[in-house]
């Protein structure tokens, strides 16, 4: 089973790494919301322009404990790439299919969990690299005279552990979802319509952009439960001296909120490939 | 000796109303190339993707290598080969790559691995291109490595679900060598989907021809040709009637007549010299005669005799068809009647 899962993957890996131009297409976008959008939200500013400056205070409610919009926003980018960069991922299930290559992999004896867990541990990586990249981006753009990630916590073993699991977890989580989305339909079109369908409204329901202290009750509510706010809440309480204050949990309850998302979208996205592979009825 | 397909009552309806297949029985024994002939939408895929497990039956029994294809489907993938009629390699991995995942899925021992891809690149002739991506390969390359990936496990049982589809008439030659190569070399039985009738009447030991999903006829290409009483000779004359087919009728070393379009089917061992007799008959009977041809026993005469209609290859003319015939079987030095 293991030679089998190795060989899987190691097809998954070069096709993607055959396949430049949606590495760096996947890249660029994390890279404009760091230089652009990131840049140019630098709400700070906003104390600047009133007669009476606003108490740091009150942005370290606004951003639960970071010292600025760029380094919550940064945090939050981590997420952000997690669902973006495991779009492609179930995609290319439905195009293997219209190509051939899943039926000759079907074909084979290895068993359906095999070929899911391939597509998974592929899918995963590049998210998960992306995530790293972003962080050491936002670190470096601090150097070089643009707005960048202030950590101002020492992170220990545990908190980079902590740090590394949520971003592994989460992006497996979303890598299991659109992988079991893509084995249950047949169309691209229909995946990209249901995959937009569940995209956005994930995303604009957590905590990944918006500065916390400006959301309404009710999102802050519905943000709480969202997987990408329990993985940032797990990188901000660990980047930011003070900031476990601003959240109701320590980090490791978050993780463990996010390893239960994680566990039932698996367990879905298992049974979901099982059947697509299984003998046609 | 077990067969190596056994199938019984076999039987596939698609959402409980259209019935692919119905009712099939056959078997196929160690060793033998086996046809499984018929025009688009017979049947023939539909049965083979519930022989190679990836269709579940209505109903039905089917034994492949003595193993129960529904209750085993794992073992079944593991002794079979298969090639598919649409391509299926990976076309961002190269070709040897490709052997090297299926040796991988299939279990093909490590130590075995490089010597087998080698032997198998050499031997279908894409060895120069065996680190070329597969997009940048031929038609005809391609599906040399489709053969490649679909016996890189040296299966008991190779199933090809029409193979050469889309392919030249020297591909297809080319293609059907290496597979009466492999199988005289391995014993390996061979389970042959198809279309084209020439390629089922120089590869296949024994055939069976289905329409909407029934089995017609089964026996060797020579058996079925036999079963409609020889030579065809056709004669298309300036009227019918009843008196010009009891003369026909008569006429000695005649089997059968009948008339199909406004011309009559006259049946004979020896066609060729019936052809005078006939002539002289429909002078004799003051009938014109406007066309006189003569066909010998062809599986398109079986088809017909079997289904009552003329076989159709979808877009493939007649001339077409006598190239491959020809292209086929000077590939095997022979051709069968």
């Amino acid at each position: 089973m293991m030679r089998e899962l190795g060989a899987l993957t190691r097809r998954e890996l070069l096709r993607i790494a055959r396949n430049p131009q949606a590495i760096a297409t996947s890249l660029l976008l994390p890279i404009l919301y760091l230089v652009l959008f990131g840049q140019a939200f630098n709400l700070n500013h906003i104390s600047s322009l009133s007669p009476v400056p606003l108490p740091p205070s009150v942005f370290l409610e606004l951003y639960r404990g970071a010292p600025s919009y760029f380094s919550y926003f940064s945090a939050g980018m981590t997420g952000f790439v997690s669902v973006t960069a495991t779009l492609f991922v179930g995609a290319n299930v439905i195009f293997d299919r219209l190509f051939g290559t899943l039926k000759r992999t079907a074909a084979s004896p290895a068993r359906p969990s095999v070929i899911f867990g391939a597509r998974l541990i592929a899918g995963s990586m590049q998210p998960i690299g992306l995530a790293f990249l972003v962080l050491g981006l936002s670190l470096l753009l601090g150097h070089v005279g643009l707005s960048g990630l202030d950590v101002t916590a020492s992170v220990g073993v545990v908190g980079a552990l902590e740090i590394v699991g949520a971003i592994v977890i989460l992006s497996v989580m979303f890598a299991s979802l659109f992988i079991a989305i893509g084995f249950s339909l047949q169309q691209p079109q229909t995946y990209f319509a249901v995959v937009n369908a569940i995209n956005l409204p994930v995303l604009l329901t957590s905590a990944a952009l918006y500065p916390w202290g400006i959301l309404p009750d009710w999102l802050k509510n519905v943000a709480s439960y969202n997987p990408i706010t329990l993985a940032v809440n797990v990188l901000r309480e660990n980047l930011f001296a003070g900031a476990s204050a601003y959240y109701p949990y320590s980090a490791g309850v978050y993780l463990l909120g996010l390893f239960g998302w994680a566990i039932a979208m698996f367990l879905v996205a298992t049974v979901l490939a099982n059947r697509a592979l299984a003998p046609q009825r | 000796m077990t067969d190596a397909i056994h199938v019984e009552g076999l039987s596939k309806t698609y959402n409980g109303t259209v019935r692919a297949v119905d009712n099939i029985s056959f078997s196929v024994t160690p060793g033998e190339a086996f046809g499984f002939l018929g025009p688009n939408g017979a049947g023939k895929t539909t049965t083979v993707s519930v022989l190679t497990a990836q269709l579940a039956p209505t109903a039905g029994h089917a034994t492949v290598d003595g193993i129960d294809v529904f209750r085993d489907p794992a073992e079944i993938k593991r002794r079979i080969g298969l090639v598919f009629q649409e391509s299926t390699a990976d076309s961002d991995l190269t070709g040897r790559e490709n052997l090297e995942l299926a040796a991988a899925l299939f279990g093909v021992p490590r130590r075995d691995v490089k010597t087998r891809i080698d032997s198998l690149l050499e031997r279908m002739q894409i060895g120069d291109a065996a680190d070329r991506l597969a997009k940048t390969y031929s038609g005809g390359m391609r599906r040399r490595l489709e053969l490649a990936v679909g016996i890189i496990h040296s299966p008991r049982v190779l199933f090809l679900d029409e193979p050469t589809l889309g392919l030249d008439p020297q591909g297809r030659a080319g293609f059907w060598r290496y597979v009466q190569e492999l199988q005289k070399e391995n014993g390996m039985t061979v389970f042959v989907t198809t279309h084209y009738l020439d390629e089922a009447d120089s590869i296949c030991e024994r055939l069976a021809i289905i329409d909407h999903g029934h089995i017609v006829a089964t026996g060797s290409p020579s058996e079925l040709k036999d079963r409609i009483g020889g030579d065809v000779v056709t004669i298309r004359t300036s009227r019918t009637d009843a008196s010009i087919e009891t003369a026909l009728r008569a006429l000695p070393g005649v089997t059968a007549v009948s008339v199909q379009d406004g011309a009559y089917r006259v049946k004979a061992p020896k066609g060729d010299a019936l052809v005078p007799v006939l002539v002289q008959t429909c002078v004799q009977l003051g009938v014109g005669l406007s066309s006189v041809s003569l066909k010998r026993p062809s599986l398109d005469e079986v088809f017909l005799e079997f289904t009552g209609r003329e076989y159709r290859e979808d877009g493939v003319t007649a001339t077409d068809r006598a190239v491959r015939i020809g292209q086929v079987s000077q590939a095997f030095g022979r051709s069968r009647r």
